[in-house]
C-alpha cells in the first residue's frame, strides 16, 4: 500500500500538472476546431507548434523581442498561416469523399515541417532562457515556475478567446453550426471553405500561443512536435471531440494524470497509462467526460 | 486482369526472381533497393487489406510490424524454438518459416484482442484515434519490458556469417507476390464480398445477415498477420530490434501513403506504389541528402494534390473514357 504522501506535495503535483496539461489543451483546442469543421485528424498541430517556438525563439535572440511580448506578433501570423495553409493544402481535398487524403496531406506538412526546421536550426535541442526563466511565484502557497503559469494564462486567454468568437459573432455561430451538421449548415447557406479556413487560421494562431507558451517553459528540438500532437489527441478525446472548454479541460486531467502516475508509478509508464485511459474513454464514453448527453458521437 | 496482364504480371516476377544470377547484381545499389520496395509492398497490401477493402482506416500498422519483429528477435535471441538443433544449425534461425509465421501469429492475436473491444465500440475517425492509441502503449510496454524485450535499447539478434542479400530479396519477393495472391483470391471469394459490402454500407450488410463484426475483426487481423510476417522479415535484415527502430510511425504512415498514392482497394495499387514513393524518396536521399526528408514531405503533399485517387483509378478512369 503506498502511503499518502503530505499534502503540500499532493498540491504541487496537482499545480504542476494542471499548469503543463493546460499546454495540451490549448494545442487540442485548436485539434478540436479543425476536427469539428473538416473531421481532419490534423497530425501536424505539433509540429506546427514546435515551428511557433522556432520563430519565437528567432525574434528573441535575434530582434531581443520578449517571449511573451512576442504572442502580439505570433497569433496574427498564424491566423494568416492557417488561412494560407488550408487554401492552399486542404481546400480540393476538403471536398473529397475519402478523408485519408487530408490526413496524409497532414502527414506530408508534419514532414515538411519537421524537416525544414532540422535545416534551418539543426536538430539539436533548442530553448529560450530569458531573465525570468528560472524564476518561480507562490500560487496557492505552493512555489511554482513563473513561465509555466504564464503558460496556463496563455492557455485559458486563447480557449476564452474561441469560446466567445463562437458563442459571440455570427461567423463563429456559423463554425458552429459547420461541425454539429456540414450539410445542413451548407444549405443554410454557410460556405464551406470559409468556414474550414476560419477553423484553419484559429487553430493554427492557437498553435503559435502554444508555441510562446513551449519555448519559454521547455527545451524542444524540431520533432518534439508529433508526441504534442498526440497528447493534444487525447486531451481532445478526454473533452469530448468537437467540445472547446472540454478540450481544455481534457488537457488540465491529461496533465494531472501524467503528474500522479510519474509520482506513484513511474515515468516509464506515463505514456502507457495515458494512452490507456484515452482507449478506455474513447470505448466508454466517446461524447468526452465533460460533455451534456445530447451531444452527438 | 485481363489474359495479357496476367502474363506481363508472370513475366516481371520471373525476371526479379532471376535477376539475383545476373552476375554483379547482388552487390549492385538497385538489389537492396528492390528488397525494401518488396518490404513496403508487403505492408501496403497489409494496410491496403484493412483499410482500402475493409474501410477501416487503421493507424496501428507498425506496432504489428513491430511484434513482428520483436516476436522473431526473442524466439531467436532466446532459442525458444529449436533447443539444440540451433547448436548444429547456426542459421537456423535465418528465414525459419516457423519463425516467422510465430511473428505474424503473434500480431494477429494483439490485433483480435484489440480488435473486438475496439471495431464492437469505435466507427471511422475514432477506430483510427484507438489504433494510434494502440500503437503507442504496445511501444512503451516494450521500452518497459526489462530484460525480455531489451528495454529501451531492444534485441540484438545473435547474427552468424550471412554475408548475402540474396534470401532477404527472394524471401520479400514470394512475400509480396504471396499476399497479393493471396488478397485476390480472398477478395473474390464470399468473405472478400462480405468485406466489401461492410466497407460500403455496413447497415446494408448487417440487415443482409453479414456478421459485420467478425468479418471486421477478421480483415484487422490478416492485415496484423501480413505486417507481422513483415516485421520478421525485417529483423533477419537490420538484427537490432529497438523500440524506436521498429515501432518507428514511418512503418505505418509510408505504407499508408504508398497505398493510397498508388490506388486503394486494388491489388496492384500498393505495389505500384510501393515502387514510386520508394524511388522517389530514395533518389531525393542520394541527390540532395540534407534536403531528402523535405522532399519526401513535399511529394506526399504533391501527390495528394494532383492524385488524390491514386495511379490504379487514374488508370481505370482513362480506359473507361476510352472504352
Amino acid at each position: 500500500m503506498v502511503n499518502l504522501p503530505p499534502p503540500e506535495i499532493l498540491l504541487q503535483l496537482s499545480l504542476n500538472g494542471a499548469l503543463g496539461g493546460a499546454m495540451y489543451g490549448v494545442a487540442a483546442v485548436g485539434l478540436s476546431l479543425i476536427f469539428g469543421t473538416m473531421r481532419l485528424i490534423f497530425l501536424a498541430q505539433g509540429a506546427m507548434i514546435i515551428l511557433a517556438a522556432y520563430f519565437v525563439r528567432a525574434l528573441f535572440y535575434g530582434l531581443g523581442i520578449d517571449p511573451f511580448l512576442s504572442l502580439l506578433i505570433v497569433v496574427p501570423v498564424g491566423l494568416v498561416v492557417g488561412w494560407l495553409i488550408y487554401q492552399g493544402l486542404f481546400r480540393k481535398a476538403a471536398a473529397e469523399e475519402d478523408r485519408n487524403v487530408s490526413l496524409l496531406i497532414a502527414v506530408g506538412l508534419m514532414f515538411l515541417v519537421q524537416n525544414l526546421m532540422t535545416v534551418i536550426w539543426g536538430g539539436n535541442t533548442a530553448g529560450v532562457v530569458t531573465s525570468y526563466t528560472a524564476s518561480g511565484i507562490e500560487l496557492l502557497g505552493v512555489r511554482t515556475s513563473f513561465t509555466r503559469s504564464m503558460g496556463f494564462l496563455i492557455a485559458l486567454a486563447g480557449t476564452g478567446l474561441v469560446i466567445l468568437f463562437l458563442r459571440k459573432t455570427i461567423v463563429g455561430k456559423a463554425v458552429r453550426a459547420a461541425s454539429e451538421d456540414m450539410d445542413a449548415a451548407t444549405l443554410m447557406g454557410i460556405s464551406p471553405h470559409r468556414v474550414n479556413a476560419i477553423a484553419f487560421a484559429i487553430g493554427i494562431s492557437l498553435a503559435g500561443a502554444a508555441g510562446v507558451a513551449v519555448a519559454t517553459t521547455f527545451p524542444f528540438n524540431p520533432f518534439a512536435g508529433f508526441i504534442f500532437s498526440l497528447k493534444a489527441l487525447v486531451a481532445l478525446a478526454l473533452g469530448g471531440i468537437g467540445n472547446v472548454t472540454g478540450a481544455l479541460a481534457g488537457g488540465i486531467l491529461l496533465g494531472l494524470i501524467e503528474a500522479y502516475v510519474q509520482f506513484f508509478i513511474s515515468g516509464g509508464w506515463t505514456n502507457a497509462i495515458a494512452y490507456g485511459v484515452f482507449l478506455l474513454v474513447l470505448m466508454f464514453k466517446p461524447e468526452g467526460l465533460f460533455s451534456r448527453p445530447y451531444k452527438k458521437a | 486482369m485481363s489474359r495479357a496482364s496476367q502474363w506481363i504480371a508472370i513475366v516481371v516476377v520471373a525476371v526479379l526472381a532471376l535477376l539475383p544470377f545476373v552476375p554483379g547484381a547482388v552487390d549492385a545499389y538497385y538489389f537492396s533497393f528492390l528488397f525494401f520496395v518488396f518490404l513496403y509492398a508487403v505492408m501496403a497490401q497489409s494496410w491496403n487489406l484493412v483499410a482500402g477493402y475493409g474501410g477501416q482506416i487503421s493507424l496501428g500498422s507498425h506496432a504489428f510490424f513491430g511484434l513482428g519483429a520483436y516476436t522473431t528477435a526473442i524466439l531467436w535471441s532466446g532459442n525458444y524454438l529449436w533447443g539444440s538443433l540451433y547448436d548444429s544449425h547456426p542459421n537456423i534461425y535465418y528465414f525459419d518459416p516457423v519463425t516467422m509465421l510465430l511473428g505474424g501469429l503473434v500480431a494477429a492475436i494483439a490485433a483480435v484482442v484489440i480488435g473486438l473491444p475496439l471495431l464492437s465500440k469505435l466507427h471511422g475517425d475514432y477506430f483510427a484515434l484507438g489504433t494510434l492509441g494502440f500503437g503507442e502503449i504496445v511501444k512503451v510496454i516494450f521500452v518497459n519490458g526489462g530484460d525480455f524485450t531489451g528495454g529501451a535499447f531492444g534485441i540484438v539478434a545473435p547474427a552468424s556469417s550471412f554475408g548475402t542479400l540474396r534470401p532477404h530479396y527472394w524471401v520479400g519477393l514470394g512475400l509480396m507476390v504471396a499476399t497479393a495472391l493471396a488478397i485476390r483470391m480472398l477478395m473474390r471469394s464470399r468473405y472478400g464480398l462480405a468485406l466489401i459490402a461492410v466497407r460500403d454500407d455496413e447497415m446494408a450488410a448487417s440487415a443482409n445477415g453479414i456478421d459485420t463484426l467478425k468479418v471486421k475483426v477478421a480483415a484487422f487481423a490478416g492485415s496484423a498477420f501480413i505486417a507481422g510476417v513483415a516485421g520478421s522479415l525485417y529483423t533477419f535484415y537490420i538484427f537490432h530490434v529497438g523500440p524506436d527502430s521498429v515501432f518507428d510511425l514511418d512503418w505505418m504512415l509510408l505504407p499508408l501513403m504508398m497505398t493510397v498514392v498508388g490506388g486503394t482497394g486494388t491489388i496492384l495499387g500498393p505495389i505500384l506504389g510501393a515502387l514510386v514513393m520508394y524511388a522517389v524518396f530514395d533518389l531525393a536521399r542520394i541527390v540532395v541528402p540534407d534536403y531528402h526528408p523535405v522532399i519526401s514531405g513535399l511529394t506526399i503533399i504533391l501527390a495528394m494534390l494532383f492524385l488524390p485517387k491514386g495511379m490504379m483509378r487514374l488508370s481505370r478512369k482513362a480506359r473507361v473514357a476510352g472504352a
